[in-house]
């Protein structure tokens, strides 16, 4: 017998791969604070899947097209002086889900899709989707590398990037489209939630541990395998959904994470001035 | 969770002769046309509905505007996602509203901490949170059997089966959550357009950040069992966010948000209606209401491209704009000037900057 036949192996496969992958993105996503952005694509993609399953064409690329519209709308609205980058999110989000929801109403088998969508369904990935996040992973791992200097330049000092002539909005679609793919690789394989929670906490919580991206990337990485390992063991240990579980150790990493370096460093509390206001 | 249709439609109406009066109400109209508009909510859980809409049109307009100079669309949301706990265990010890109101509150609180405390990010944690709470209720949910159907209803809510209990409850929570904004409105603004004037005159920033936050919350949760949290959603962001593009004065902006969301509501729960009876579409009514209101948004973009061309220098100093932190490049090259013969605010502020 094949090991990639049993689905728990299958499984364990997916989670180390988009451990990787929402690892990689994730340090990006913490730092330019672009976590409604992921969250709004992991709803505004979801259109896209449901009329490509319904039409009959490749789940994939009726994500990757609704999430393109939305990656794009959110730059064009950002980019005009005076429109709020985060109600414009908040529309494209609402709008994308209700379409969804609307889509999926008109058809029958309604609820099942829809949990399967939010929550994931970790334990049926198949080869394909392996294979998808595999080739995702290599993709977004090349992006990432040949845009790594722009990216931090931009990151830290964007007025000082501009100046030097680096072409900022360009590289924010790059890293926006970036962002997309690797929400629509992963959100068939392990849901919407999951996706959002895989690709925040692990970053955020390796941020706490270093200010140098060269440590906080692989620890990201290294926290994102870890807490789907962890939520997969948990999940098939006690009987509760995978996903869920998955998330709730990556949470639990970050609690640990901020308990233990707040008890390290306790006086460096940095609070930028207006930072409740942005 | 909630009883099936067939059920509540046998429930009988809040008020014994509200069937008769809006029956005489329908037969007014004996056109066939203006019947069309009608008609629908002749039928008492139709009534309902468009009743629930028009409460939550009267706090969403409000509590929208503040959600918006405030950029706290993503709380919003993560408010909607982190009263599921709340629900699931409501619903097993039977006490469904008193759950959600915890868990709410408890959000609330966590948010407001945890986006004080500054040293992860505040969207960073939002996520975090929203994340976390939404997977402990699926971890509770999953433990039961009806698993799929309970998380439906929690995300499409069912508007078409409110019961005149549910209505009592949110115009309760309606007339708390507006004395509230009533009380707080003053310190709020001041807080939104000037942090450190605020916190200079006195104000406690953090108990102000966890007033609104509370108000925000008690919104999702007299909303979010009758309308679900898409609706919900779409209705504390969408609102103020496409007034803004028709004025710059927020009560006008609360006033066009609540009509907006009337309007949204009325339309929506009667395509709705009309393509299930008439042509057999199945167009949930939660979902038609927030197309529409993104359908009023994207309609209206035009109209502030339009305004803010015609707009005087003096307009342009509207508060938040001011607070908009977007990082502007100095030696951006200034816009084509405008065809018309006010001078631009933009091409003014442009060469105003290459001066400095």
């Amino acid at each position: 017998m094949n090991w990639w036949d049993d689905a728990l192996h299958r499984a364990t496969a997916e989670v180390v791969l988009a451990g990787a992958l929402a690892g990689l993105v994730g340090v990006q996503v913490v730092l330019r604070r672009l976590s409604f952005f992921t969250m709004a694509l992991t709803h505004a993609t979801f259109p896209g899947v449901v009329a490509a399953s319904i039409i009959g064409v490749n789940i994939l690329l009726g994500g990757v097209v609704a999430g393109g519209i939305v990656a794009l709308g959110v730059a064009a609205l950002t980019r005009r002086r005076g429109q709020d980058a985060s109600a414009a999110t908040g529309v494209l989000l609402s709008a994308g889900f209700a379409l969804g929801a609307a889509l999926v109403a008109t058809q029958s088998g309604f609820s099942r899709d829809l949990s399967s969508f939010l929550v994931g369904s970790i334990l049926t990935v198949g080869p394909q989707d392996l294979v998808t996040t595999a080739v995702a992973l290599a993709v977004v791992a090349i992006v990432l590398l040949v845009s790594a200097r722009p990216l931090h330049l931009i990151g830290f000092d964007r007025a000082g990037a501009e100046a030097a002539g680096v072409p900022a909005a360009r590289w924010d679609l790059v890293l926006l489209l970036t962002i997309e793919v690797v929400v629509v690789t992963m959100v068939p394989a392990v849901g919407t939630i999951l996706a959002v929670s895989l690709i925040v906490a692990p970053a955020a919580a390796a941020r706490l541990w270093s200010d140098r991206l060269l440590i906080i990337t692989p620890l990201s990485v290294a926290f994102a395998v870890g807490s789907g390992l962890a939520g997969l063991w948990i999940s098939s240990r006690w009987n509760v959904a995978a996903g869920a579980s998955i998330s709730l150790a990556a949470t639990a990493i970050l609690a640990v994470s901020y308990l233990a370096v707040g008890a390290r460093k306790l006086p460096a509390r940095r609070r930028p001035p207006l930072a409740a206001a942005t | 969770m909630i009883e099936p249709l067939t059920t509540a439609l046998a429930v009988p109406p809040a008020l014994p002769f509200a069937a008769p009066f809006t029956e005489s109400l329908a037969a007014l109209f004996t056109e066939p046309f203006t019947a069309l508009f009608t008609e629908p909510f002749a039928v008492p859980f139709m009534a309902r509905a468009l009743a629930e809409i028009a409460l939550l049109a009267l706090i969403c307009g409000p509590v929208s505007v503040f959600v918006f100079v405030r950029r706290l669309s993503f709380t919003s949301d993560a408010l909607t996602h982190t009263v599921f706990p709340g629900v699931v265990v409501g619903f097993l010890a039977g006490q469904l509203f008193a759950g959600a109101l915890v868990a709410a509150i408890v959000t609330a609180v966590a948010l407001t901490l945890l986006t004080a405390g500054g040293r992860v990010s505040d969207d960073a944690a939002t996520a975090v949170l929203l994340t976390a709470m939404f997977s402990i209720g699926v971890v509770l949910v999953s433990r039961r059997s009806s698993y799929t159907s309970d998380l439906t209803t929690f995300l499409f809510g069912r508007l078409l089966t409110v019961t005149p209990r549910q209505i009592a409850e949110t115009a309760a929570l309606a007339a708390v959550v507006l004395i509230a904004l009533a009380v707080g409105a003053r310190a709020l603004l001041f807080r939104a357009f000037d942090p450190a004037g605020a916190a200079a005159a006195g104000f406690r920033i953090g108990w102000l950040d966890l007033w609104l936050n509370l108000i925000v919350a008690l919104v999702v949760v007299a909303a979010v069992r009758a309308v679900g949290t898409i609706l919900v959603v779409a209705l504390l962001i969408i609102p103020a966010a496409a007034a803004r593009m028709i004025t710059d004065r927020l009560a006008v902006m609360a006033v066009a948000g609540t009509v907006l969301v009337a309007g949204a509501g009325y339309a929506g729960l009667l395509a709705s209606w009309t393509a299930s009876l008439h042509y057999g579409v199945a167009l949930t009514s939660a979902s038609s209401v927030v197309l529409l209101l993104v359908a009023a948004y994207l309609l209206l973009i035009p109209v502030r491209h339009l305004r803010r061309r015609r707009a005087t220098p003096w307009e342009r100093h509207v508060a938040h704009e001011v607070l908009t932190p977007t990082p502007r490049p100095v030696l951006e090259p200034s816009p084509p000037p405008s065809p018309l013969p006010a001078p631009s605010p933009r091409g003014r502020s442009d060469r105003q900057e290459l001066r400095s």
